[in-house]
């Protein structure tokens, strides 16, 4: 495992890369894009623990903190969709610099699943396939579900809301809202396995676009595993195996 | 916040420890030399249950950033088998492993960047560890302890009793054998017989009711420790305001200690206000306790 900063001195992203465990005949790699908010807190265990599993199946992977998150630089108010796509795409090409790989696998988890499946459309040749996990799908449907559970900011900017902690913005919820999963199901870049724990009301009209697109390299696969990213007393630090294994075996 | 004081604080990725398996963010205020900022105590913050070094709403990442920018340096790491960093390969139980781990931290930051004081800050489970160790190493100068544990006392009761009594789903807990007090009068008995007075024998899960913790709490203030103790007012093991002090009663506190409020506020902090109220009142004990 090796820890470190990459992107600018005014744009630092702490990154981890995790080196395969055994050598294997192919060179092959993986970029793990992270969910939003709480729900990055609560999922980072079990993103890391795909790290390393992927690792011992003889997979490099790389993952991040966009900036604004975690431990990169920034402030939680400067988050921003388009800024963290540029991020994708400088842990792409810190990777492919790092181990000579000419393609990438994108993972992406909830909001981090958008952020993969944009980035995946613009970087085509770069991208060889793409895990979805439990993606957002609607930007209309998830802003919704966090201003359920959000309330107005104190620090008098009207357009924010505060959302179990974290600050949104009036400009990250807009770029939220533009999300719509079924361009991607359209003309899928690359391999696609897309997995749903639970079921959304969006999943229908993206099977539907997927259907009548004959878009072939698509699977929407239900799921029966815990939700790392949700906190509660049962559930918190849980890890969902299956959703591991299956995601190692579909990549291996 | 942070963003603003960005020029006054730099931040670097240790990996710390023998194996070099604990991942650590030490961030370092730019202003100064690095020699004026090893003379005064840093600031150590350790994690809350199971989550990263980052902690609920990235409140540990403003809070290094924050003191950094006033002067202070600060590590944030993981524990072993937490957020990025390996397991320890020698087996131990947790609660003796979490010691070693921060044994192992302080050595690095002492033999490697000439930190020789050290404040150990930690919100829950993680005031506990600070608690469980500050007493057995001399680097630590202070403690910081955001809802630590307290055991119930006698008053304690009586108000968790008062405020469930008008509630019919409580007295049908109690009937059936299923209420929360109950199960807590049992394991306080229960601990009266197995607890034993030393860390090895002691489980973070039983810690509430364990001798070493009283012990932990005597010895930190008796080797002149200060310490500040942050309560929210949704604080899940604390009922009145002074039932730190009657909870450990054989603690010498005088002088020593401080508590401080954040009213309003849940165990997690989770309004950015509440965090906002909370790093004031850490800078202003760390400037007026142990100033720079």
């Amino acid at each position: 495992m090796n820890p470190f900063y990459l992107g600018t001195s005014s744009r630092r992203v702490f990154a981890i890369h995790e080196p395969p465990l055994r050598p294997s005949p192919r060179l092959r790699s993986a970029v793990l894009c992270y969910p939003w908010g709480s729900e990055y807190v609560y999922a980072h265990r079990s993103l890391r623990l795909l790290a390393q599993r992927l690792a011992a199946a003889g997979i490099h992977t790389l993952r991040f903190d966009y900036y604004g998150t975690g431990d990169s630089d920034g402030d939680m108010s400067q988050a921003d969709l388009g800024g963290w796509e540029a991020d994708t795409e400088a842990a792409i090409e810190g990777l492919q610099d790092m181990i000579g790989c000419a393609q990438v696998t994108l993972i992406g988890m909830r909001l981090g699943g958008a952020v993969a499946a944009r980035v995946a459309m613009r970087l085509r040749r770069k991208v060889d396939a793409v895990v979805l996990w439990d993606p957002v799908v609607s930007g209309e449907e998830y802003i919704q579900t966090l201003e359920r559970l959000g309330r107005p900011s104190m620090d008098g900017d009207a357009g924010k809301i505060e959302v179990l902690g974290y600050p949104l913005t009036a400009s990250m919820r807009s770029a939220i809202r533009r999300i719509d999963l079924r361009e991607y199901v359209a003309t899928p870049p690359a391999r696609t396995l897309m997995l749903a724990s639970e079921t959304l009301a969006s999943h229908a009209s993206l099977r539907g676009t997927a259907r009548s697109a004959g878009a072939k390299p698509f699977d929407l696969e239900p799921v029966a595993a815990p939700l790392p990213w949700v906190e509660s007393v049962t559930v918190t630090g849980a890890v969902p195996v299956r959703v591991l294994q299956r995601v190692t075996e579909w990549l291996a | 916040m942070a963003g603003m004081n960005a020029k006054l604080y730099s931040e670097q990725v240790l990996l710390l420890g023998e194996q070099r398996s604990l991942v650590g963010i030490l961030t370092r205020p730019t202003m100064g030399s690095v020699a004026e900022s090893t003379v005064q105590p840093a600031v150590v913050i350790l994690n809350t249950g199971v989550i990263h070094r980052v902690g609920h709403h990235r409140m540990y990442v403003t809070l290094a950033r924050t003191l950094a920018s006033a002067g202070r340096t600060v590590l944030r790491f993981d524990f072993s088998g937490l957020g990025d960093s390996a397991q320890r390969t020698d087996h131990l139980p947790p609660l003796e492993s979490c010691m070693a781990d921060l044994a192992d931290v302080l050595n690095e930051l002492d033999q490697k960047h000439g930190i020789r004081r050290v404040v150990l800050v930690g919100l829950c489970s993680g005031a506990d560890h600070a608690v469980l160790y500050a007493h057995t190493d001399a680097r630590v100068a202070g403690l910081i302890l955001m809802d630590p544990t307290l055991p119930p006392t006698r008053r304690y009761y009586f108000h968790y009793i008062l405020q469930r009594l008008g509630n019919f789903k409580n007295w049908v807990s109690f009937v059936t054998l299923r209420s929360g007090l109950l199960r807590l009068v049992f394991t306080q008995m229960q601990s009266l017989v197995t607890a034993r007075r030393d860390v090895r024998e002691a489980t973070l899960s039983g810690i509430q009711f364990s001798p070493y913790l009283a012990l932990s709490y005597e010895k930190s203030m008796a080797h002149g420790i200060r310490a500040l103790a942050v309560f929210t007012s949704l604080s899940p093991r604390q009922t009145y305001r002074k039932q730190m002090l009657d909870a450990f009663p054989r603690a010498d506190f005088d002088r020593k200690l401080t508590v401080e409020y954040v009213d309003e506020s849940d165990h997690l902090f989770t309004l950015e206000r509440d965090r906002t109220q909370l790093s004031a009142k850490i800078l202003g004990w760390l400037n007026t306790t142990l100033p720079c």
